[in-house]
């Protein structure tokens, strides 16, 4: 993005900044290698990326909403739900390709909706996602009156679950979803207003940006990769519940902020979350072989967060003060 | 019989990574005098201050307060030893009451309790010896700024300070407001307080000081007596040029009308204003602080909601309800706050630059970076942008700099109509004449530029013509032949009627 | 109508909407069902409402202070769990003792990552919150505790001075040291300065870290407490118990009208808040509205207040941020005068 070519310290911090996340991945490769023969297989590592590639759409959304300033969308979960519960509750009404895409629509409604509440009516992020998405679970829950809705086997559902020239579908599909997004946040106007936004949205609003615009289509696209993410997770699982996308904002918040972008806007891109994800996959990987419990996923993940955030502010602050 | 120095700074040298901040700089205040401290932005005024106030230690120099030498001077023993800082940004919680911010740093106490009856009381006491009248019950964010402005200085003066520093008190204040921070310094003055008054304009300098140091590029260059100096020669002291040759004289033959503005009103801001912007004109719009420019301006660019009236642009009927809208119909606005509404601050030069235009810079969805770098080498060529790194962020530049870029990324726009908010406030001298050049040059080539600033000075300069804005409400409109300081300055006060 | 009028019936909506949302509800209850408005009613609901009610008083000097906690249902979990497990090796007075210690602990935690590492209150709480949450799985081996001696805890419901119940006296007392503290106390109005303007608060000698950690501290307090009451309550600890308390217990606080900027914020209006929801909880409960429709209300709430309160501040008061620093821009009620300051 942008170099400041200040101090040699600050050109170290840029050097330890632009190097941390693929040296963080190759570290834990050595590690895993250790820990396991079979980790570094093609068919483990493909195994590994497939499981975290749903979830990676996630984040890939919520990059657009750190690089904008608007914190965190913690309404994921239950967008997630909806994708996947409409996905599979829809097929024997419309058929199973146009159940995924309703899903795939009222999911990316939530995000329209948290979009305008943010965006236009300048409402605190952290307080309009927890409300749209704890109004969204109840509804999703309503929906299927508490319970597991079942999906009928369909070609879509094998087209998902398979592969393309040995790579899971998952993954080609976070690929080129990655692939369309990194330039979209890096290459084009509406990235450039992003960063704008994010970096100082009074003087943004005064560059001419479409301020509102902006901030709300960060949010909608999240929800329409979390709406995405469920329809794909439904389908590939053939069967959903509303407790389905459960902890997936924090997996895609900590795949950001592993990255290197900050929640508070103006700097990181598409390219460092992608990073972010796949560090996160090898983590889990690596949690699972070294035989700790799955629950302490969420323990490990959290100590990484902060670890993580603490070392960037660390670098920062002494930045600030040469 | 010697008179005891309240303060003196002695020899004061202090460097920074690159630059030579202070050298040998030497200051003496007595008490019960208004010592004003005059330059340039750069010239050190505010690293002496910083020094003086123990956020800075200098690398040489000595520091003595009422004679005595201090020895190890930090902020903390700054305070306790009676210095008294009045920044710009106010140090005051919005949401505590008057009296609760007066007495912050020392709650009077009645067991686990705070003593609000004490506390109310101390505040009464302190602001009626400014003879300000606030209500000490008062939420401060109730406050007027200059209100607020005032607890700050009850705040500072409760202590009792020896010495208090002002640092640019007067660019949010009008000039009710102003008259009114004078008395309060005046009474400051006649109880042996010994005041610093750092400020830009001259004018106030002339009025309120009574001795003036000028300081340029970080040296000390004199200290006088206020009375005797003129504004010319004040400038020469602080610049080495002299007034006259500061504001370029233009002479150009205005064209057809591109701004017409027929009786627009907003509520609670301005109403039934009306005037027009000619091509090759620069047309200039006074008052007082708080009569509606900003406002006016803020509304042409789509900033705030016009009720009522019409606004037309190149002869067509123009609604612009937002930047976006308004730049599609060619109006840009520069705005007062260059670092809350200017820039982008860890994005580069050439992204602040190109940031409204960013769509004429893109082919193929994409942004073509070739075609933007090289756009924008032309144009901080033009502008002078010094030193020209455009990749660096701008928040690394200098506050001139970062006014040329805040002014120039409209050019990359080509707008029909400039709209400038104050465009040289806080910037130096160097700088300044580049930007009126800028905008001189913007105006030749048949731009039209709507100008707002507080110094008369240059706007009567500058300007075709002058509009002058009373209470959110239009009192004159002055053609450059007759308008001189006065005439301006009554119907900025309601002297006149339209 | 004119704009101006619409603003003014607005404004008085957001200033009394505790005032009017208890009102509200009261009616659909009084409608309803029967008995509603009684002194029973109000003893159930209170009681009840004393879990969430603790976890927003404790919310409530930490948003003052301009920061945030959304660890406090993962500490209830710990606090809770903590309590069970330890009450056959210590017993029971101890164990909810050191229950209450966890929650501390916690707070500490959250302080410590705040105030020495400089990660932002969000981000800490964010990722505390999975911390606990999965600590709390694992501990339990992701199922829930039963306590060794559920009589000890039964008598925290059962009725005491006609409206409260031993806990949610204990959570009412709470509330009015909270409130004594905040208002009439010397360190509680500097609280308000941390939040207000905090490098302002800094030069006036206020040591703004001591205060932010210490809010880490109380809100981890008060969410143990309630972890404790409701595992010694309920004789079970569960490591999900808190999970869903989150949400409800920022609606209270927002009911209330404590803003999420930092600066304002009140223990009596968290109170009143706490109460409004419970209302509307046991109100729903008693139509037989199932939780998670229970929980569409209760966001729908919160939107729908937070809404208001964005589209009536137009005309109030406008905190402008620079670069972290807070500068009160002040803009009188455009239906008060005419001009601009």
């Amino acid at each position: 993005m942008t170099q400041t070519i200040a101090s040699p310290r600050a050109r170290l911090r840029e050097i330890v900044a632009r190097l941390s996340v693929p040296g963080a991945i190759v570290v834990l490769l050595i590690i895993g290698s250790f820990v396991s023969p079979s980790f570094l297989s093609v068919g483990n590592l493909l195994n590994v990326l497939n499981a975290n590639a749903a979830v990676g759409l996630v984040a890939l959304g919520m990059t657009f909403v750190a690089v904008s300033g608007g914190l965190a969308d913690l309404s994921v979960p239950a967008n997630v739900a909806m994708g996947a519960l409409i996905t599979l509750g829809a097929q024997e009404a419309v058929g199973p390709i146009p159940a995924a895409l309703l899903g795939f629509l009222v999911a990316s409604l939530g995000g329209i909706i948290n979009g305008l509440l943010i965006g236009y009516m300048r409402i605190n992020p952290i307080i309009a996602t927890l409300g749209t998405g704890f109004v969204l679970l109840g509804l999703s829950q309503l929906l299927v009156g508490g319970g597991i809705v079942y999906g009928e086997p369909s070609a879509i559902a094998d087209a998902v679950s398979g592969s393309i020239l040995g790579i899971p579908v998952f993954v080609w599909i976070f690929a080129l979803t990655a692939a369309i997004m990194a330039p979209l946040l890096a290459r084009t106007s509406f990235g450039r207003w992003t960063y704008a936004v994010g970096g100082n949205s009074v003087a943004a609003e005064a560059s001419a940006v479409p301020v509102r615009f902006t901030k709300a289509a960060a949010f909608a696209m999240t929800g329409s990769l979390s709406g995405l993410c469920g329809v794909l997770i439904g389908l590939s699982n053939g069967q959903a519940r509303p407790i389905i996308g459960t902890g997936y904002e924090f997996v895609a918040i900590t795949a950001v902020v592993i990255g290197g972008t900050s929640l508070f806007g103006g700097n990181g891109s598409v390219l460092r979350t992608v990073g972010g994800v796949i560090a996160i996959a090898l983590i889990s990987n690596l949690i699972v072989l070294t035989g700790l419990p799955t629950q302490s996923t969420g323990l490990i993940t959290g100590v990484i967060v902060i670890t993580a955030v603490a070392v960037d502010v660390y670098f920062r602050r002494k930045e600030g003060r040469t | 019989m010697t008179t005891r120095l309240a303060l003196q700074m002695t020899g004061i040298s202090k460097s920074f990574p690159g630059v030579k901040a202070l050298q040998d700089v030497s200051l003496e205040v007595r008490p019960g005098e208004v010592h004003a401290i005059v330059g340039e932005n750069g010239a050190g005024k505010s690293t002496l201050m910083k020094i003086l106030a123990g956020t800075y230690q200098p690398d040489a120099g000595s520091i003595e307060l009422n004679g005595d030498v201090v020895s190890h001077w930090s902020a903390r023993a700054a305070i306790e030893r009676g210095i008294g800082m009045i920044y710009q940004e106010l140090n005051l919680i919005p949401d505590l009451s008057v009296s609760e911010n007066i007495s912050l740093a020392r709650i009077p106490r009645r067991g686990p309790f705070a003593n609000f009856a004490a506390m109310t009381a101390h505040a009464t006491a302190v602001l009626e010896e400014l003879e300000a009248d606030i209500d000490p019950g008062a939420r401060l964010s109730d406050l007027s700024i200059s209100q607020q402005q005032l607890v700050e200085i009850a705040k500072v003066v409760a202590e009792r300070p020896a010495v208090v520093v002002f640092d640019e008190p007067t660019s949010s204040l009008g000039d009710r407001e102003t008259r009114i921070l004078f008395d309060v310094i005046r009474r400051m003055r006649e109880s042996g307080i010994a005041v610093i008054y750092i400020s830009h304009r001259i004018q106030e300098v002339l009025e309120i000081g009574d001795r003036v140091t000028v300081l340029r590029d970080g040296r000390h260059i004199e200290t006088r007596d206020v009375e005797g100096i003129t504004p010319d020669e004040m400038v020469r002291l602080m610049v080495g040029r002299s007034l006259g040759e500061m504001f370029p004289k233009l002479d150009l033959e205005p064209g057809e009308p591109v701004l017409e503005v027929d009786s627009i009103s907003s509520e609670g801001l301005f109403a039934d204003i009306s005037f027009d912007v000619r091509e090759c004109e620069i047309v200039g719009l006074a008052g007082l602080v708080g009569a509606g420019r900003t406002e006016v301006a803020r509304a042409l660019f789509g900033l705030e909601r016009i009720d009522s009236g019409s606004v037309k642009v190149n002869g067509r009927r123009v609604n612009a309800r937002n930047p976006r809208r308004a730049l599609a119909a060619g109006i840009a606005l520069v705005p007062e706050d260059r670092q809350r509404q200017g820039t982008i601050p860890q994005l580069s030069v050439r992204e602040n630059f190109t940031l409204p235009v960013i769509k004429r810079v893109t082919r193929w969805l994409l942004i073509a970076l070739g075609k933007e770098r090289s756009v924008v080498a032309d144009l901080a060529d033009k502008l002078k942008v010094n030193p020209p790194l455009v990749e660096r962020a701008i928040s690394s530049f200098s506050g001139g700099n970062q006014q040329k870029v805040v002014l120039g990324k409209w050019f990359l726009a080509k707008p029909s109509l400039l709209i400038l908010d104050e465009p040289t406030r806080g910037v130096d001298v160097g700088a300044k004449s580049d930007i009126h050049a800028i905008i001189g040059e913007f105006a030749r080539d048949r731009g039209a530029v709507l100008m707002i600033s507080s110094e008369l000075p240059e706007l009567l300069a500058v300007c075709d013509r002058v509009f002058v804005l009373h209470e959110g409400e239009m009192t004159a409109m002055i053609p450059r032949g007759e308008a001189d300081e006065e005439s301006v300055m009554r119907a900025a006060t309601g002297q006149v009627t339209a | 109508m004119t704009r101006a009028t619409v603003v003014a019936v607005g404004r008085l909506a957001v200033d009394y909407r505790l005032m009017i949302v208890l009102v509200a509800v009261s009616i659909l209850g009084a409608v309803s069902v029967n008995d509603f408005v009684a002194f029973d009613t109000f003893q159930s609901v209170l009681n009840r409402a004393t879990i969430v009610g603790l976890l927003a008083l404790g919310l409530t000097p930490v948003l003052i202070a301009r920061q945030i906690d959304l660890s406090v249902g993962s500490t209830l979990s710990m606090a809770g769990i903590s309590t069970v497990m330890l009450q056959p090796m210590v017993g029971n007075v101890p164990a909810a003792l050191l229950g209450l210690l966890v929650g501390v602990l916690i707070g500490a935690v959250n302080a410590a990552i705040v105030v020495w590492l400089r990660v932002s209150s969000l981000v800490t709480t964010l990722a505390t919150l999975l911390i606990f949450a999965s600590l709390a799985l694992l501990l339990t081996g992701s199922r829930p505790v039963s306590s060794p001696d559920p009589r000890f805890g039964l008598g925290l419901t059962s009725e005491l001075f006609v409206i409260f119940s031993p806990r949610s006296l204990l959570f009412v007392l709470a509330v009015v040291a909270m409130f004594v503290w905040l208002r009439y106390t010397p360190s509680g109005r500097r609280l308000y300065a941390v939040g207000s303007n905090p490098p302002a608060a800094a030069s006036a000698g206020v040591n703004t870290n001591a205060y932010i950690a210490s809010t880490f501290l109380i809100s981890g307090l008060c969410s143990g407490a309630a972890g404790v009451i409701q595992a010694l309550s309920t004789a079970t600890g569960s490591p999900v118990a808190g999970a869903a308390m989150l949400i409800p217990a920022i609606t209270a606080v927002v009911i209330g009208g404590t803003r999420l900027e930092g600066g304002r914020g009140s223990a009596l209006a968290t109170l009143g808040g706490v109460v409004a929801l419970g209302a509307l909880t046991a109100v729903l409960e008693f139509n037989g509205v199932p939780s998670y429709t229970q929980a569409i209300y209760t966001g729908l709430l919160l939107i729908l207040l937070i809404t208001l309160d964005r589209l009536v501040d137009g005309g109030g008061r406008k905190a402008v941020r620079t670069h972290g620093k807070t500068r009160a821009e002040v803009i009188p009620n455009p239906a008060v005068t005419r001009r601009k300051s």
